[in-house]
């Protein structure tokens, strides 16, 4: 029998209409790994902003729940911005991976979140082959 | 009119839009995230486009008014803007706004309100565009409904 487990996700992006995009990329994708055997259930979590990340992932860590397998993280943002948001979550000891999803995609900004702690870097708008390939990256899929 | 014939219209009225430049692949891509699980995706993300963008220039035109422009905010909401035209595949805005950034770096508020015009236009041109395919969208939706209720009744029937 396939292995099969609940894979969470925590999409962190100011704006709306990327949110509803990124959304059902992933739920696509998660489709594509339950019919390949792989994970089945997707919990699908979403934050504002980065300081609203950081809360989701300090309660995720304090709750029983399971910590989160991927973070999609955008850069600008109001109240707390994805370098930030990012510093404090590895701060924290969280090692889950965190990829920016940023349409700035200079060397400079890939270099400074890189440096803030992210894994990996992918530009706007996300594709279901660039998850693909960041959920492979990872072995999520 | 039958759902084949509105197909019809749907299909060549975009791809009149992608003729024209106002539309990229990432329009493409949203078409294709549109399954069963939902089969609103697109006329939510286009609406979701057309509101937030007329809400984004009325406040460019708003923060260009004023007598000490604050270049930053207003590169803010042109970021904006580009990212929900980037997320649509609304190309011709998209690339606009590109511009726009670059006269919010160089502090223009001359080549802020010359790029908000053209900006303003090409929108609202986009706009009138997919609220036309969103009608043509709920008129298929509504007759693929009334056949599907027409032949339920015609199987009780027989």
């Amino acid at each position: 029998m396939a292995h099969r487990k609940m894979m969470r996700v925590l999409l962190v992006e100011d704006e709306e209409i990327n949110r509803l995009e990124l959304a059902q990329v992933v739920a696509r994708a998660a489709l594509k790994a339950a019919a390949g055997g792989g994970d089945d259930d997707l919990v699908l979590d979403e934050a504002e902003n980065g300081a609203a990340a950081v809360q989701r992932v300090r309660d995720a860590a304090t709750a029983a729940a399971a910590p989160y397998d991927l973070i999609l993280m955008d850069k600008q943002m109001p109240v707390m911005d994805g370098h930030e948001a990012t510093r404090r979550i590895r701060g924290m000891g969280v090692t889950t991976p965190i990829v920016a999803v940023s349409s700035d995609g200079l060397p400079a900004d890939v270099e400074a979140f890189v440096a803030a702690g992210a894994d990996d870097f992918t530009s706007k708008p996300l594709s279901k082959e660039k998850l693909g390939d960041i959920l492979a990256k990872f072995r999520l899929a | 009119m039958a759902a084949a014939a509105l197909t019809n219209q749907l299909n060549a009225l975009v791809n009149n839009m992608f003729a024209m430049g106002l539309l990229d692949d990432q329009f493409q891509q949203l078409q294709m995230l549109q399954d069963s699980t939902a089969p609103d995706f697109v006329s939510e993300v286009v609406t979701l486009f057309c509101d937030d963008g007329e809400r984004i220039i009325c406040e460019l035109a708003r923060q260009l008014e004023k007598p000490n422009v604050d270049f930053d905010r207003v590169d803010s909401y042109v970021h904006q803007l580009k990212g929900s035209s980037a997320s649509v595949g609304a190309q011709k805005v998209k690339n606009t706004c590109i511009q726009f950034r670059e006269f919010c770096q160089q502090r223009s508020r001359d080549g802020c309100l010359k790029t908000l015009d053209l900006v303003r236009t090409e929108f609202y041109d986009l706009r009138s565009k997919f609220q036309a395919m969103l009608q043509i969208m709920n008129r298929k939706a509504e007759s693929t409904e009334k056949k599907k209720n027409c032949d339920a009744e015609a199987e009780g029937a027989s």
